[in-house]
């Protein structure tokens, strides 16, 4: 049975036979740009040493946060029962 | 076989980084985005730390990653530039010999049908191989396949390339 996604035969040749055509384009200046693998490993692994500092880092952050925010209420809450009664 | 070691990435880049940017390359018709694209995917592969069962599983991650950046870029450069013109289909009829005129014709499409079209033809691969290069479902694959080839077989056809 022929399939409905199917084009006709001539079709497909010709989409077939573009297909190679493109396959042989010249490819320009092949790999001058890209990194070698050494490079491109080296960078990965300094980039997952990033990534996982900033893990480690994370709650270090959160608490510098949450201790700032408690020394200034402390500090609040000194300063309100150092005054004296109205 | 676990993660792979920096001489099995040796080996892998190797074989796999000159095909990976003939693909990108073709789909987006820029040397230096091609790079930029192919030197990013195998970064993301490599910190994403993909176990090595099979170099065909990490060949398909590092294609559904490049991919994925193709269409970023394309959305991006499509929101910063507006809507990409296509180009008069009635334009003087190129020579099929012509390298240039194929790379046009070839550029008038859209990169997901390029995409499509390239792992189809190119690199040969099944339906479902190129579901998972392309991070879609098998399904739909089918689908846009034919509609990518329908599109090609009418620029051609265009252009007096396919006589019906």
């Amino acid at each position: 049975m022929a399939e409905w996604f199917d084009l006709d035969r001539e079709e497909e040749q010709a989409v077939a036979a573009f297909m190679a055509r493109v396959a042989d384009l010249r490819i320009p200046d092949p790999g001058s740009r890209l990194p070698a693998a050494a490079e491109l490993w080296c960078k990965a692994k300094l980039l997952r040493q990033w990534e996982a500092e900033r893990r480690a880092q994370w709650p270090l952050d959160i608490m510098q946060r949450v201790e700032i925010a408690g020394g200034l209420v402390a500090a609040g809450l000194l300063l309100y029962w150092s005054l004296p009664y109205f | 076989m676990g993660r792979l070691d920096e001489a099995a990435f040796a080996a892998f880049h190797a074989r796999t980084s000159r095909p990976l940017r003939a693909y990108v390359l073709r789909v987006v018709g820029n040397v230096s985005d091609a790079d930029d694209i192919v030197q990013e995917a195998f970064l993301r592969m490599l910190r994403a730390d993909v176990p090595a069962d099979t170099e065909e599983h990490l060949r398909r991650y590092l294609y559904r990653v490049a991919s994925n950046l193709i269409v970023d870029r394309w959305r991006r450069s499509r929101h910063e530039e507006g809507e990409e013109m296509m180009p008069e289909l009635a334009s003087p009829r190129p020579r099929y010999e012509d390298d240039a005129a194929v790379a046009k014709i070839f550029a008038e499409l859209k990169p997901r049908d390029r995409a499509l079209l390239w792992l189809a033809y190119v690199e040969g691969e099944s339906h479902e191989e190129i579901a998972s290069s392309l991070g879609v479902g098998r399904r739909g694959v089918k689908v846009m396949l034919f509609r990518a080839r329908r599109r090609l077989r009418d620029l051609l056809q265009a252009r007096g390339l396919l006589v019906t």
